[in-house]
């Protein structure tokens, strides 16, 4: 019973604080949380990010993909690779680092890394809702695999970052379990990818810690913490979701196929096309 | 003068109401197109490029002097297409007449975001996200003091 208890409360107080995600995401009971043979939460599945609405792809997505235009007019719309959830708070950024930013959106991203088709970082990728995310979870690792961009994370579950990592896009992530919550630390990041939004840079010490909680059946809840003391005057946290798609399987996405993007920016600065906000 | 003879159809309320949704894409709409620039044309279907990281249609435009043009319309990756109903070889073939809306690129050639399709069958299905898409919103992800 205590336990139940614990985990109504650690429910309520993940929950998002949005009326409108409220009414979508009450906390369900504990028994319909799908659990391992080790009794650990399962996280296996299917996961859109961004979205509170359970569902199928299709049930969730009205409008066809993009919320807010469908049926259900109040669907949320579809998280992209440059937005913020929408319930995260403004990036802390030091204000030296805050100019950086804002001029990266004045010239509308496209200084982008991910229109080279390079791997998008953590969390970018992960609170991503227009591309869905496959968990694997076994008790001695959890496999993360991403479709926007080919993307993967091998998660050693209580293993320990290696002596000798290499700064890489992706980081190296550990995991553990904190009761029915799922943590993971990433770190060993490169400075190439951005955080959330456009122009959202870091620095290699950059540190994330994830907290993955399955709230019931359709849910987990998703809080970041991104630490880089080099460019934020303090942690930045995010809290957001995953929502469970059964019936979606991840689809090739070889972004190099066909990127016509560098070519068409590089087309309208040479032209001197008026692209930049004022 | 092509251009200038194709037949617009202005901003439609779908239109208006677009513009006001959040974004999502792969890389910058608003670099590359103008959400202050809606285009709606019909058009007959010469050639569908289902490509990542994003999916390209063609089609030809007669204009009232009997002028063709052929436009070029830009939007999502055949993933995200398909988890959204669109079929390849069913949904929209070439030879189809369809009509779309959508906004255009800043460079001023035959070249568009492709927002709303009305394929052959008459149905009206997403091809694109919303204008502003990918470039980082309304605000920017930071406050400058």
């Amino acid at each position: 019973m205590r336990r139940v208890g614990a985990a109504l409360i650690a429910a309520v107080a993940l929950a998002p604080v949005s009326l409108a995600a409220q009414s979508q995401s009450a906390p369900a009971a504990k028994s319909t949380v799908p659990r391992a043979s080790d009794g650990k939460p399962d996280l296996t599945g299917v996961w859109q990010g961004g979205s509170t609405v359970r569902g199928s792809w299709q049930e969730a997505n009205q409008g066809n993909g993009v919320g807010g235009s469908g049926k259900n007019p109040n669907a949320p719309a579809v998280l992209s690779a440059s937005d913020r959830p929408s319930t995260a708070e403004k990036a802390p950024y030091q204000p030296w680092a805050a100019q950086k930013v804002l001029d990266s959106y004045k010239i509308r991203a496209i200084d982008d890394p991910d229109a080279e088709c390079l791997p998008p970082g953590i969390p970018r990728t992960s609170v991503l809702g227009l591309f869905p995310t496959q968990i694997v979870q076994t008790p001695q690792q959890i496999v993360f695999l991403y479709e926007y961009m080919h993307e993967f994370r091998v998660i050693p579950i209580n293993g320990k970052h290696r002596d000798d990592i290499a700064p890489t896009y992706m980081g190296d992530s550990v995991g553990y379990w904190e009761g029915d919550t799922l943590v993971v630390d990433v770190t060993g990041f490169n400075d190439k990818t951005w955080l959330v939004g456009a122009g959202t840079f870091h620095s290699e010490a950059l540190h994330v810690v994830e907290r993955y909680t399955r709230v019931d059946k359709d849910q987990i809840n998703y809080d970041i913490t991104m630490e880089d003391p080099k460019v934020l005057s303090k942690p930045w946290v995010i809290h957001t979701h995953l929502m469970l798609r059964e019936g979606t399987h991840l689809e090739e996405y070889v972004c190099a196929e066909n990127n016509l993007a560098p070519a068409f920016y590089e087309r309208l600065q040479k032209n001197n096309v008026n692209f930049q906000r004022p | 003068m092509m251009k200038r003879k194709i037949c617009w159809m202005g901003v439609s309320l779908a239109a208006l109401a677009m513009l006001a949704l959040p974004l999502a894409a792969h890389h910058s709409f608003g670099a590359e197109y103008d959400a202050s620039k809606p285009v709606t044309l019909a058009g007959v279907v010469t050639k569908i490029d289902w490509t990542n990281p994003h999916s390209y249609f063609y089609i030809d435009v007669k204009d009232d002097k009997g002028n063709v043009a052929n436009w070029k319309f830009e939007g999502y990756g055949p993933g995200v297409l398909y988890r959204n109903g669109w079929k390849r070889g069913v949904t929209m073939k070439p030879g189809d007449t369809i009509t779309v809306t959508g906004w255009r690129a800043r460079d001023g050639t035959n070249w568009a975001h492709a927002r709303q399709v009305t394929v052959a069958s008459g149905e009206k299905r997403m091809f694109g996200p919303p204008a502003g898409t990918g470039d980082g919103g309304a605000a920017p992800p930071v406050e400058v003091k």
